[in-house]
């Protein structure tokens, strides 16, 4: 079986539950019932990550309806009791990647292996640098768009990170086969992630004339 | 008050290993850390202002990213479209 997905290297299929069998003959009643149970619950946030990858409501749509039909059509290779929901997020990100990204050309996007090398020389900004109290409630209650803007302001690889671990809550070992990594660069791209967007929403709390 | 009955040495000194504790933090928070390291975080910010000090901005931090940050809904006639692009496939 060919792999639908050119970044993804057939051990990490194979550790995703996806067997290795030519195009399934379940019936489509089967599939629809399989589709409908196990990728359905999933779409709200498969959504939310779409439209947190391509900060356009359409491109979101489009990308969901992509993934969703890639799904259904590769559906004979999930195995059912695997994570369904990290298998999605999987076939959304390489998608994201290989025809949305390219399409788009991603302005302002940044190489990340740049920016890692950038924070690792010290010039970037340090937690330390911190000042604002991000603790106070007054500050939080007040962080609205704010977070929004934050997290958005970051390269794609770093936001991905964010939403897959905090807002998604997927554990490190997941997250690794969803983006294709080793487990180390996930908690190392996450620690950089997190600094960036401390210091972020540290400005923007200043900017709103906290301290 | 926070930091009632807790025992901080100077406020004002860089700790050395902040690095390494908000590292272990970080773990910790995601439950990613060993029984080891949760050990070592939770003894540590114990007597450390200023690691404590990181500890509670992360879980603000996390806190205000999932509490403001998931706020797209999914448009229901988008589910409709699924739906009827799978009978189409068929």
């Amino acid at each position: 079986m060919f792999c639908p997905y050119s970044t993804c290297s057939p051990l990490i299929f194979d550790i995703f539950g996806l067997v290795e069998e030519e195009q399934s003959t379940k019936p489509d009643r089967q599939k629809t019932e399989l589709f409908e149970r196990e990728f359905m619950p999933h779409l709200e946030a498969l959504y939310n990550f779409a439209f947190k990858l391509t900060f356009n409501e359409d491109d979101a749509k489009d990308l969901l309806q992509d993934t969703s039909m890639k799904a259904y059509r590769f559906i004979h290779s999930f195995a059912q009791g695997t994570n369904a929901k990290a298998w999605l997020f999987r076939i959304m990100k390489n998608s994201f990647i290989n025809d949305y990204r390219k399409k788009s050309k991603a302005p302002g996007m940044v190489d990340y292996q740049e920016v890692e090398a950038y924070y690792d020389s010290g010039k970037g900004t340090s937690p330390r640098d911190i000042t604002v109290d991000l603790r106070a409630e007054t500050v939080r209650d007040k962080l609205g768009d704010e977070v929004t803007l934050a997290l958005n302001s970051l390269t794609v690889d770093f936001r991905t990170v964010i939403i897959l671990c905090d807002l998604e809550g997927f554990k490190y070992d997941e997250m690794a086969k969803i983006l294709d990594i080793p487990i180390g660069t996930v908690r190392s791209r996450l620690h950089r992630a997190r600094n960036m967007l401390k210091a972020k929403l540290a400005a923007y709390a200043a900017q709103m004339g906290y301290k | 008050m926070r930091w009632l009955g807790r025992t901080f040495g100077d406020k004002t000194k860089r700790c050395p290993e902040e690095e390494h504790c908000l590292e272990l933090v970080r773990l910790m928070l995601d439950d990613e850390s060993t029984q080891e390291d949760n050990d070592y975080v939770l003894k540590h910010i114990d007597g450390c202002y200023q690691c404590y000090d990181n500890y509670d901005v992360e879980r603000a931090i996390r806190e205000v990213v999932q509490k403001k940050g998931k706020n797209v809904k999914l448009p229901v006639e988008v589910v409709t479209e699924i739906r009827q692009k799978i009978e189409v496939a068929k």
